[in-house]
């Protein structure tokens, strides 16, 4: 017998069928894994370059200016002799101005929301999700602070967790029509900013609720009661030495709830949305005039595009620019977010 | 690093010092009493062992706290055994010195007896072996405790040589037999004063390497360096 | 006895304080007389008696889950955080108030009852904002004031020198030992009357919990101490009375060296050397 010799040899791989299974399992999970990556890319790829066509220009300044600084315009096209012209709206009519008499006769399609730009959509969708987000984030961390450090567990406080967990399952429609009858009816808001904010709010409230609750409870139990411990009440511990460690979990929750908030069109389309509107959203006569007044959005403009107009080759640049814009203003907003959470987790490293 | 309890274990030694002091003023003061045949020195000195018996309790009561308290280990688990050892050693040296002084009493009030020379002698050895084995304790000089091991038989061969002297003359003389014989058990006390001495150097050599060399051949094995000291009388042990 | 008049002998032999008998006249700061404490339906003591000396260190020892940390975190109400939690029976004084009275401060109670925990727990703040968090809490201003407190603090742990450079630097930045010696200097900053130490050197290495204990045996001097600890050696080294608690009962309570040494109890004597159950 020579142990040494039998040693060695039980270090040199043989293949065994738990091998063979190990390797396959391995490629499936890493081929799934690129299945998922190379459909998103198929879509950021697809808007990206077809949105980017319209967003950007080859000479100076490069960017599509109109497009991002004026409102949507209906397009004209027409035949001119023997050019073909694209006109918006104000650019037509002082043609025809000065072109009276030459224009009889001329055929001129119009084409809607295809001419001008999507600057009061760009403006409306900042303004709901901040609004909606902050209304969200004061609501929802106060719940979370009283969840998670005041109320003793029992039968009521499960019911309540039960009823935010469920309210994150409500399809968004559902909130849509919610906030319609109880905002826009009832309260009597008519379509406004106000109503699309409470709407938008209610509806990302659980993922806020549940991931502060989560962020505070991540928050070492040490720190609470190294606080108590020195003679600090319950509430100086909180404001102290505990919500500001969970800020970078509760605005990690903020992210999430940025891109539904920004995402969805089915909740502000009865509540905040208007398809056109000619002011933009501070030309108001009065300041309380802001929160009741409706604006135009993003997702609600692309959906109109998308949708309930005519489809044709000039709509479709409208189309994959509004989500070109749209995608990047969603992961600009997003991205302020991850900032500050990164500086604040910087600060308040534990 | 200092720690809070260190002044404990000073403590500790330094009452270790002083019974060992204790113990030859104890043992010089009752050879004095003998020699001067002073009865007061020698009542002073049967007085003076509560002293050491007192020292004895103390330390011991020391060495179990430090034990129980301050969980002792390596050389301070030494320094707390051999103490215990050695305080106990000290004691019995303190009883000798009682013993001697008790007779020194007995025998002054009675004729001398010719015969003293040598037990200053060995008293002065056995004291000079004592107060080395305790310098080794202060200086944790394991050499020097090996000179103190190797001075024992000296005493011995005095011991024996004194005892067949005493015994010739109380064959010579019978009406001296019992003041010979008061001379033999000094001569005896001293004795084991010095091999209280010699176990003494031994816990010291025990405290200073961690070897126990006691019932081995290594104290006539290793010669400390530059020892002077002049070839055993007699064929030792 | 009579002074002998042999010569040198250096001076008569001190009698070492440590080996003398309980001082009588220590003051009970604490009193827990009969006290019953419950977690809900489950009783985690039963009928503990005992009285806490002023200036002295207590140790409080036993098998996990025996109660010493609850009877702890009751000595300064850190226990009515649990829901459930409740003293059932019987009181639990400091200088002569039942601290369960309802008209009793709870914030007054934790300023006078310091507490340090079993994991540092540093905030994650600068060492001089830990300091100060008890004084700032409270409402002080005065930044001179803050200063001050902030250094005598730090020397009172024994980590001004360590730390005196780097004051506005995160306590995180610390080594495991100098954080919980952060930790007891935040403690004595709102100069409480009482330490409360829970297993304060459980997740330290020697070096550092030989600090912790030095320091301990400074603090003394000023602050009535009680500390809950797994490690025996560490009650015998720096508590000057120790009890052992059992399945929510006291056992034995005596002095550090009598249960260390002559138990009266077996119970007692089985735990300490090592051999429970």
């Amino acid at each position: 017998m020579s142990p040494p010799a039998t040693t060695a040899g039980m270090i040199y791989a043989r293949p065994t069928p738990a091998k063979r299974a190990e390797r396959a399992v391995f490629w499936l999970l890493r081929l799934s894994t690129y299945f998922v990556l190379a459909c998103a890319a198929c879509i950021f790829l697809d808007i990206g370059l077809k949105g980017g066509a319209v967003v950007f220009r080859k000479e100076a300044p490069f960017i599509n200016v109109p497009f991002l600084t004026r409102a949507p315009e209906t397009l004209n096209v027409l035949e001119f002799e023997g050019r073909k012209l694209t006109l918006g709206d104000a650019a037509f009519r002082k043609f025809r101005a000065e072109h009276e008499a030459a224009l009889k006769g001329v055929r001129v399609e119009t084409y809607v929301y295809s001419a001008g730009g999507i600057f009061p959509n760009i403006v409306g969708t900042v303004l709901l999700v901040a609004g909606s987000i902050f209304i969200a984030l004061v609501l929802g961390v106060l719940s979370a602070i009283y969840l998670s450090e005041y109320a003793t567990e029992g039968p009521f406080i499960r019911f309540l967790r039960l009823a935010i967990v469920n309210l994150a399952g409500v399809p968004s429609i559902v909130f849509g029509l919610f906030g319609f009858g109880l905002f826009v009816i009832a309260f009597d808001f008519g379509v406004s900013l106000l109503a699309g904010w409470l709407t938008l709010a209610l509806m990302v409230l659980p993922i806020i609720i549940t991931a502060s609750e989560e962020a505070l409870k991540a928050v070492p139990k040490g720190y609470r009661e190294g606080s108590l411990a020195l003679g600090a009440t319950k509430l100086q511990a909180i404001t102290t030495n505990v919500l500001p460690y969970a800020l970078p979990g509760i605005l990690t929750s903020s992210v999430l709830s940025i891109a539904r908030v920004a995402g969805e069109t089915a909740p502000i389309m009865f509540t905040a949305a208007f398809v056109v509107r000619d002011e933009l959203p501070w030309q108001v006569q009065q300041w309380t005039d802001f929160f009741f007044q409706g604006v135009m959005a993003l997702p609600y403009h692309i959906y109109v595009v998308a949708s309930k107009i005519p489809q044709n080759e000039y709509t479709r640049d409208v189309q994959y620019g509004t989500a070109f814009v749209f995608l990047f203003t969603v992961a600009a907003i997003a991205m302020t977010a991850v900032v500050l959470r990164l500086r604040l987790r910087r600060k308040y490293k534990w | 690093m200092k720690r809070f309890f260190d002044a404990e274990l000073e403590n500790f030694r330094s009452h270790l010092l002083q019974m060992g002091e204790r113990a030859i003023d104890q043992t010089r003061l009752a050879m004095r009493s003998l020699t001067d045949a002073d009865l007061a020195l020698a009542d002073k000195v049967i007085a003076g062992d509560d002293e050491l018996d007192r020292l004895e309790v103390q330390i011991d009561e020391e060495a179990i706290r430090y034990m129980t308290l301050r969980g002792p280990v390596a050389s301070e688990l030494r320094l707390i055994v051999v103490g215990m050892k050695a305080s106990h050693d000290l004691e019995r040296v303190g009883d000798e010195a009682t013993g001697i002084a008790r007779r020194s009493r007995k025998l002054a009030i009675e004729p001398r007896l010719e015969l003293y020379a040598d037990l200053p002698r060995m008293a002065n050895i056995a004291l000079e072996m004592l107060r080395d084995a305790l310098d080794c304790f202060v200086q944790e000089d394991e050499h020097k405790a090996l000179s103190v091991i190797r001075r024992d038989p000296e005493v011995d061969n005095l011991n024996r040589l004194l005892y067949r002297r005493l015994t010739s003359f109380m064959i010579e003389k019978p009406e001296t037999i019992s003041r010979a014989l008061e001379l033999m058990f000094i001569s005896k006390s001293i004795e084991r004063i010095a091999d209280h001495a010699t176990n003494i150097a031994e816990e010291m050599v025990f405290l200073s390497k961690g070897e126990d060399i006691r019932h081995s051949d290594l104290t006539k094995q290793i010669a400390p360096p530059g020892d002077s000291a002049p070839p055993l009388p007699g064929n030792g042990k | 006895m009579s002074e002998p008049a042999a010569p040198s002998t250096a001076a008569r032999p001190v009698t070492v304080a440590a080996a003398a008998p309980a001082d009588p006249a220590a003051r009970a700061v604490i009193e827990i007389d009969d006290v019953d404490f419950s977690y809900g339906p489950s009783r985690a003591l039963h009928d503990i008696s005992l009285a806490i000396h002023e200036r002295k260190v207590t140790a409080f020892i036993g098998p996990s889950g025996c109660g010493k940390s609850t009877l702890l975190r009751c000595l300064n109400r850190m226990n009515d955080l649990i829901d459930g939690a409740r003293v059932t029976g019987g009181e639990i004084r400091i200088d002569g108030v039942n601290i369960y009275d309802p008209r009793v401060d709870v914030i007054e109670l934790r300023k006078r009852v310091g507490m340090v925990f079993q994991k540092s727990n540093p905030f994650p703040k600068s060492i001089y904002d830990n300091i100060t968090y008890g004084l700032r809490i409270q409402g002080m201003k005065n930044k001179a004031r803050l200063d001050e407190i902030v250094e005598r603090s730090l020397r009172g742990a024994a980590l001004w020198d360590e730390v005196k450079d780097r004051l506005h630097e995160s306590a995180l930045g610390m080594s495991g030992g100098q954080q919980q010696r952060l930790c007891i200097a935040r403690a004595i900053a709102v100069e409480p009357e009482i330490i409360l130490m829970d297993e304060p050197c459980s997740a330290l290495d020697p070096i550092a919990t030989a600090k912790v204990e030095e320091l301990i045996h400074e603090l003394k001097r000023d602050f009535t101490i009680v500390i809950v600890t797994h490690n025996m050696q560490q009650a015998a080294r720096c508590s000057d009375r120790t009890a052992f608690f059992y399945l929510g009962k006291l056992v034995e309570y005596a002095e550090t060296r009598t249960i260390f040494m002559n138990p009266a109890n077996p119970q007692t004597e089985a735990y300490v050397s090592g051999r429970f159950g």
